[in-house]
């Protein structure tokens, strides 16, 4: 085992809060490290094909999935440099106000230490800096103003355009979804075709993927990124007041030591939290930074309620992109939905393809044989899908905690415990309710549910943010109360989870942390 | 990771076909021409991968011939980080080879038990269509593997890729495929 020069500041994770955290830091003149536990991708690797798309996600998890609602891991989890978001869908809603005080409006789950103004700017700044598409002025409906995106929205299709009738039937409004992509070519990177491969990559650059964006940023100021590595524990000194650095296995699996004047944890959700349970010490004996006992709890998901509808025209479904043509917070109140609690955020237009999780051919799993051959027959021109994303309320008893086994590496394997509440359960069958009554009106030839076992979608929780060592473990910007050479980056430290995709707040949040870190940079370097 | 590392990582990806030993040497082919040729199986016994054939043809038309088995059989036989299989996005914990045993073989136990002892491959059309939708159903008496309803999914994943998840799939459904990176081989 050696122990390597040690570095201004060490990154666990090369996924979109690492890489936004290296962007920022590395330009600040510091000397980065990252350790990335996947391949070090290239978009030159991202084949259009649902196949190999697979290769950029995990294979086999260090996770045991237990709870009512076990935790889909691998579909959404990512694998290498760019983590989930080089596969994700590049939807950039952003939370509202409603998000950050829930428990203070409705003393229901937990509040934010911060308000929807402290995050605004830097909502903004994401735009300006990796490209965001939309219509800013529209979506100011729902929220405060703020500075126009720096790309017109996106095309839209039949298969999005079909659904706009059915929606006004109910009155929900809807606009221009925001993405991550690019509708004109911004900062030398092209336009979308409209392919509909992001999913699998978008190996161009007209989906802003960390690897293009932050990363790339990041490596041109000097960042060294360690692909294959793999972290096990982080060190602290012998009073437990600092972190010194990590231990972690490199390319070739040998035991390495790095040290670092700050760590940063922006390894997945689940991860974060694991790693910091297994670096326990006789100064931490629950594991690091766990004074309040919440190390772990609080995980949470996302669901969705989606509508299939058929109609007798072509509305195209191979066309557009994975992520979102049309999007509506219209249901976005906490109480929107009679008997049930937390808030829904609506999407309309989605690329089809055939295969995978998403595909088409998913869409009636009930059928096998000449039926489902016959269905996707009459499917592939005329199909296409309504999707209403639902709010899970914080439940201490999801959470994560470590297991009996251990990895290839000696690390004991964690689980994760997960089910949903009744209102969770009440809102997800009320938002496919609602599907059903939008898609009647649309004059779809046939409509359905798409039912199955209530999915979970996207992660939280683990390493909440809050107010105070009692009450969480760490501030708002990451930075855990009780080491404060030790931050924690990524939606583990959303103490709430909204409804809408979390990526574009992933970034925000990061970029605030990010800068706040290197703004008291001489009181938090060990 | 090295040049070296991220290139034999890589080494399917950027041919996109899928590498078969014949006679200790290894050769890239589509499921389909594995099929056609006769590869030898290296890691499904004949037995699995003439249930999983059958298995494969009767929840999707065309998946058989396509090359189900062959294409199971060859992603089993390679590290699980190289993996393509839908298992691998389901949660299935690797070596994936432990899930198809266990499932064709409680698929085979079943039939056996409820068809007078004849394995799946062995029974006619319409009684394997029945059995896979018991199965589905999680309503096959003494079941002994894996959850009916996640074989049922993992299995009917596999069929659907060989059969429209290809580029020759897509076409033969008439649908645009549109890649940026084109798989070779139409894979």
């Amino acid at each position: 085992m050696a122990t390597l020069d040690k570095v201004d500041v060490l990154i666990i994770g090369a996924g979109a809060s690492g890489s936004v955290f290296a962007s920022v830091l590395a330009k600040a003149g510091k000397k980065v490290v990252l350790l990335e536990a996947g391949p070090d991708w290239q978009p030159s690797d991202l084949i259009s094909s649902d196949f190999w798309g697979r290769r950029v996600k995990p294979a086999g998890i260090p996770f045991l999935l237990e709870g009512k609602n076990p935790y889909g891991y691998a579909y959404q989890a990512g694998w290498g440099v760019g983590g989930a978001a080089l596969h994700y869908f590049a939807n950039f809603p952003r939370y509202l106000p409603n998000d950050f005080k829930v428990k203070s409006e409705h003393n229901r789950g937990l509040d934010w230490p911060i308000n929807y103004a402290d995050l605004a700017p830097y909502y903004d700044k994401v735009a300006q800096e990796i490209g965001v598409s939309g219509d800013a002025r529209a979506e100011e409906i729902w929220r405060p103003r703020g500075e126009p995106y720096p790309m017109p929205p996106m095309k839209t299709f039949r298969n999005g355009q079909v659904w706009m009738k059915g929606l006004e039937s109910v009155g929900i409004r809807t606009v221009p979804a925001a993405v991550g992509m690019n509708s004109t070519t911004f900062k030398g990177r092209p336009a979308c075709i409209y392919d509909g491969w992001c999913h699998v990559g978008c190996p161009i650059g007209a989906l802003a993927n960390p690897v293009i964006t932050y990363l790339a940023d990041a490596r041109k100021a000097g960042a060294d990124v360690r692909a294959l590595s793999t972290v096990t524990r982080v060190l602290t000194n012998e009073a437990g007041t600092k972190v010194t650095g990590v231990e972690y296995f490199d390319a070739r699996k040998e035991k390495q030591v790095q040290e670092a004047s700050v760590v940063i944890l922006a390894a997945w959700a689940a991860q974060n939290p694991r790693l910091m349970l297994n670096s326990s010490t006789d100064k931490h004996p629950k594991g690091l930074a766990n004074a309040s006992g919440l190390l772990g709890k609080y995980m949470m998901a996302h669901y969705a309620s989606g509508t299939w509808a058929l109609f007798d025209e072509d509305v195209e479904p191979h066309m557009g992109t994975v992520g979102a043509q049309y999007m509506s917070y219209d249901r976005y109140d906490k109480t929107s939905k009679k008997g049930a609690f937390g808030s829904t955020y609506i999407v309309a237009g989605t690329a089809l393809k055939t295969s995978d999780l998403g595909g088409f051919a998913n869409a009636r799993l009930d059928l096998f044989g000449q039926p489902l051959a016959d269905f996707m027959q009459r499917a592939k021109r005329g199909i296409t899908r309504l999707t209403a994303f639902g709010e899970e309320m914080p439940n201490i008893e999801n959470h994560i905690e470590l297991a009996d086994g251990k990895d290839e590496f000696g690390m004991p394997l964690a689980k994760i415990v997960h089910s949903f509440d009744q209102d969770a359960v009440a809102l997800w069958n009320a938002n496919f309710e609602e599907g059903l009554t939008i898609a009647k009106a649309t004059g779809a030839k046939e409509f359905w549910s798409a039912r199955g076992n209530q999915p979970t979608i996207h992660l939280f929780g683990g390493t909440i943010m809050g107010s105070g060592a009692s009450d969480s473990v760490t501030d708002s910007y990451g930075q855990t109360h009780e080491i404060p050479n030790l931050w924690v980056a990524g939606p583990g430290l959303f103490p709430t989870e909204g409804a809408s995709n979390p990526t574009y707040t992933i970034f925000a949040v990061s970029q605030r942390g990010a800068e706040q870190l290197v703004s008291k940079w001489g009181t938090v370097a060990g | 990771m090295s040049e070296i590392e991220r290139r034999a990582l890589m080494k399917g990806a950027a041919l996109s076909a899928l590498a078969f030993t014949v006679g200790g040497k290894q050769i890239l082919l589509s499921p389909r021409q594995a099929r056609a040729e006769n590869i030898p199986f290296r890691t499904l016994t004949p037995q699995h991968a003439e249930t999983l054939e059958a298995l494969g043809e009767t929840l999707v038309p065309g998946a058989a011939g396509a090359g189900i088995s062959n294409f199971v059989d060859q992603q089993l036989s390679i590290p699980p980080e190289e993996a393509l299989l839908e298992a691998r996005i389901l949660n299935v914990r690797p070596p994936y080879a432990n899930f198809y045993r266990a499932a064709l073989s409680a698929i085979d136990r079943a039939s056996l038990a409820n068809n007078d002892n004849r394995a799946f491959a062995q029974i006619s059309p319409q009684e394997r269509r029945d059995f896979v939708d018991q199965m589905r159903q999680s309503k096959i008496a003494g079941w002994q593997g894996p959850p009916g309803p996640f074989v049922y999914l993992v299995m009917r994943s596999d069929a659907v890729d060989v059969v429209y998840g290809t580029m020759d799939g897509y076409s033969a459904l008439g649908v645009p495929y549109m890649a940026h990176i084109e798989p070779t081989k139409r894979w």
